[in-house]
């Protein structure tokens, strides 16, 4: 059996607050399969960013461990594309340089024109064709998301970690975007750890769903997606499969969104 | 829109009225009282055209070389200084209270001690332009090195990029909006010091020609130096801004 | 770049943990600033060859050449007339930039007219009218205070012009709807919003009152801190240059200080 790609054990993180120290998360237990599309959902604040937090290796745990392909992770883990709730693009290159970028680093030596082709072909695939030489602060936000996603899909990490990557997209866009990533991640095989607050995104495009509860965060539900993957994105959401899925995770899920917002 | 228009025309002739009457009354000053204090606008012209043909130019150049031979050695010791202390926040904690005591210091008044120190020529000229841009440019590019958002590079970092790649990519280009800010003051700044100097104590340049036709109370030469002064002054302020459009093109993209 | 492992449960502090943390505390700063300063002191006083002494003096020599001002009272005098200088020029040029301001700002056009002559005058470093005034009103303390207050008007005038315009159009608009007369406009409306920009360029024009001064000190005066250096500069003496250099950075250290507490005050005040 191959080695998981990503699994938390027992990890936990606090944080401190105003001189108090809170718990974020409570001890998770996870694992991730290679070439696995794992989606977490849950109410604001439950610390699903801080779970990708741990994977990335901006964060340690608290307690436990978190590990990648079998070893602890320490220190930053380059073998991840992260691409967090706020784009970080660099707002004195122009998009094509921007999405080219991991392209120039020493460590993935590409030459010229296999990079413009890339970024080429990406800029194709996200829909930013006519935009190649506009600045960041000239485009939208769903714009500015867009070119982060094809920044971080351009050198194919071999995991992706995504913070709700289309929450600021318009509905056809979100379809449209949430196709693509789905040819690309299973074309490249690549594992993805998705956090989002849409349910029904959520099982669009994932293998497994975790549904955690409100903070301190726990994983309150795992169930596989029993649909057959490849599917239409566009037309996914009409199935009876898909839609008792949704009723029955909806059911986790509203107990902890409401929680939430007593507060 | 017409209103607008009119609005603009009529800015445009006042202005243009106010341009000429200056002229003209100082002219006619001059001839009704035939002062010498007041000197005229057609006498300084006079006085600017001999300059012209008769060593002008070197006296220009003699200035436009401290500034430029100051910026330069200013600004790239300023730049790397900032930059490097601007990622070093252990050493940055220790020294800051003595950065900020120096930066308070007027230090075009230290002209007098590189006279002392460097003579007659241009060097004590060069050297204050230059501690004076080193401070500028130094202050603002370490306090930009400093606010790099740190979310910037750990993106980076996260692709795999080496401490020398994110040094380059990231901090050194997201500082120069703040090295800029500093070269837009440290220009005029430059010339100021550069005169001052001059005027102190040199053997060429235009702040010499001011203290020399001040000292032989020749009011039509200070008036031309004056208004060379003033040209030199507009150009360096021009080309400030200017640098600053062109090297924050992204900026003003985003309106 | 190392994860923030702060909150994870005791790793044992390595003495590069500690000794970190020790020079980011106050107490490891303050002696790493005496270790640095007395090194540096150190260095001066002891390093200079006997034909680098000449010129780069000593420490000691420039305390001492400090002590001699104290006791004869020349320090007191020359601070005292920068001092009064500076302060005289800032008033007046505070008043008569405020003044101006406002009236030239409420004529709306006169700013659109003006402003290319504004700026050509901007241009000119101020330093070049010393000369001028130095003919007209001789070495004494006219001229200087001319001068500065030539500078800080400038600097005040132009920012209270663009306090006054850059008034929110649409608060006039529904001050004039509701029915106020033209002077409660400017006394309730126009007046306040061009106040953070006057006393914006109040603050900064401290800094040129000082700067001005000591230049207009070093040109042809008889009396200051500038004059101080521009003294014994002049007669090669390089301890009481320096000493007059201390001067000036004690000098604007504390000025520095005293603007500090000043806004922190002020900003108490106003919010």
């Amino acid at each position: 059996m191959p080695p998981d790609k990503i699994q938390l054990i027992g990890a936990s993180r606090d944080f401190e607050a105003r001189g108090r120290r809170v718990q974020a998360l409570q001890p998770i237990d996870l694992s991730i399969q290679p070439a696995e599309f794992v989606a977490l959902v849950g109410p604001s604040g439950c610390g699903k960013s801080t779970i990708l937090n741990m994977v990335a290796g901006l964060l340690g745990p608290t307690s436990g461990t978190v590990a990648y392909d079998g070893l602890p992770v320490t220190g930053l883990n380059q073998r991840v594309g992260y691409m967090t709730q706020k784009d970080t693009l660099l707002p004195w290159r122009d998009v094509e340089a921007n999405i080219r970028i991991a392209l120039e680093l020493q460590c993935r030596p590409t030459s010229r024109a296999d990079a413009a082709a890339k970024v080429r072909e990406m800029i194709e695939l996200v829909g930013l064709k006519g935009f190649e030489h506009h600045y960041p602060g000239e485009l939208s936000g769903g714009m500015r998301k867009r070119a982060a996603l094809a920044r971080t899909l351009i050198y194919e990490p071999e995991t992706l970690l995504m913070d709700e990557p289309f929450a600021a997209l318009d509905a056809q866009l979100r379809l449209v975007m949430l196709d693509q990533l789905q040819f690309l991640t299973r074309s490249r095989q690549m594992t993805v750890l998705f956090v989002t607050h849409d349910l029904g995104e959520a099982i669009t495009l994932a293998d497994r769903v975790v549904v955690m509860s409100a903070r301190p965060g726990r994983i309150r539900a795992i169930r596989k997606v029993p649909i057959e993957r490849p599917l239409d994105v566009f037309t996914a959401r009409f199935s009876s499969v898909f839609a008792k899925l949704h009723e029955e995770l909806w059911d986790e899920l509203k107990d902890e969104v409401t929680k939430g917002t007593d507060l | 829109m017409a209103d607008r228009a009119r609005t603009t025309g009529g800015i445009l002739a006042w202005q243009g009225v106010i341009a000429l009457s200056i002229p003209a009354v100082w002219e006619a000053t001059w001839r009704l009282t035939g002062s010498t204090w007041i000197s005229a606008p057609s006498l300084v012209a006079v006085r600017l055209a001999a300059w012209a043909s008769d060593g002008l130019a070197e006296h220009i150049a003699t200035t436009a070389e401290e500034i430029a031979t100051g910026l330069a050695i200013g600004c790239a010791c300023g730049v790397l200084c900032g930059l490097v202390l601007g990622r070093m926040p252990i050493l940055a904690g220790i020294l800051r209270p003595i950065i900020v005591a120096l930066y308070s210091v007027p230090l075009i008044s230290l002209a007098p001690l590189f006279i002392m120190l460097f003579g007659l020529g241009q060097l004590p000229q060069i050297v204050l332009v230059g501690i004076v841009v080193f401070f500028l440019i130094f202050f603002n590019t370490f306090a930009g090195a400093e606010a790099v958002d740190e979310d910037l590079i750990r993106t980076l970092r996260l692709m795999g990029a080496t401490r020398s790649e994110v040094f380059r990519k990231v901090i050194a280009p997201a500082s120069i909006v703040w090295i800029t800010g500093g070269l837009k003051v440290a220009l005029p700044y430059a010339l100021v010091a550069a005169t001052t100097g001059e005027m102190l104590g040199s053997r060429g340049g235009i702040g010499f020609l001011l203290n020399g036709a001040a000292q032989q109370f020749d009011m039509t030469s200070l008036y031309a130096a004056m208004v060379i002064l003033m040209l030199l002054g507009i150009l360096t302020s021009a080309s400030a801004a200017r640098l600053e459009s062109w090297l924050l093109r992204w900026r003003h993209a985003a309106g | 770049m190392r994860p923030d492992l702060a909150l994870t449960a005791g790793t044992p502090d390595s003495i590069a943990d500690r000794s970190r943390r020790f020079f980011t505390g106050t107490t490891g700063r303050i002696l790493a600033r005496i270790v640095i300063l007395a090194a540096l002191f150190g260095a001066w006083q002891t390093l200079p060859g006997p034909g680098m002494r000449f010129w780069a003096s000593d420490p000691v020599s420039i305390v001492a050449a400090l002590a001699g001002w104290i006791i004869d009272g020349t320090l007191w005098r020359q601070l005292l007339a920068t001092l009064t200088v500076m302060s005289t020029s800032y008033v007046l040029g505070c008043a008569i930039g405020v003044g101006l301001g406002l009236a030239f700002g409420l004529l709306p056009r006169l700013d659109k007219i003006l402003s290319p002559f504004i700026f050509a005058a901007y241009a000119l470093p101020k330093i070049a009218l010393a000369p001028l005034l130095i003919i007209l009103f001789g070495i004494g303390i006219a001229s200087k205070i001319v001068l500065v207050t030539v500078v800080v008007f400038f600097l005040v005038f132009s920012s209270t012009i663009d306090g006054v315009h850059d008034t929110d159009p649409d608060l006039v608009r529904s001050l004039r709807l509701m029915g106020a007369t033209r002077s409660e406009l400017i006394r309730k409306v126009l007046i306040p919003s061009a106040l953070p920009w006057i006393f914006t360029s109040m603050r900064i024009a401290v800094r040129y009152a000082f700067t001005n001064t000591l230049l207009a000190e070093l040109i042809a005066s008889n009396s200051g801190i500038g004059y101080l250096i521009a003294y014994h500069s002049g007669i090669y003496d390089a301890a009481g240059t320096y000493a007059a250099v201390l001067i000036l950075v004690i000098l604007s250290v504390a000025l520095t200080e005293v603007l500090t507490r000043v806004e922190k005050a002020m900003s108490r005040w106003r919010a």
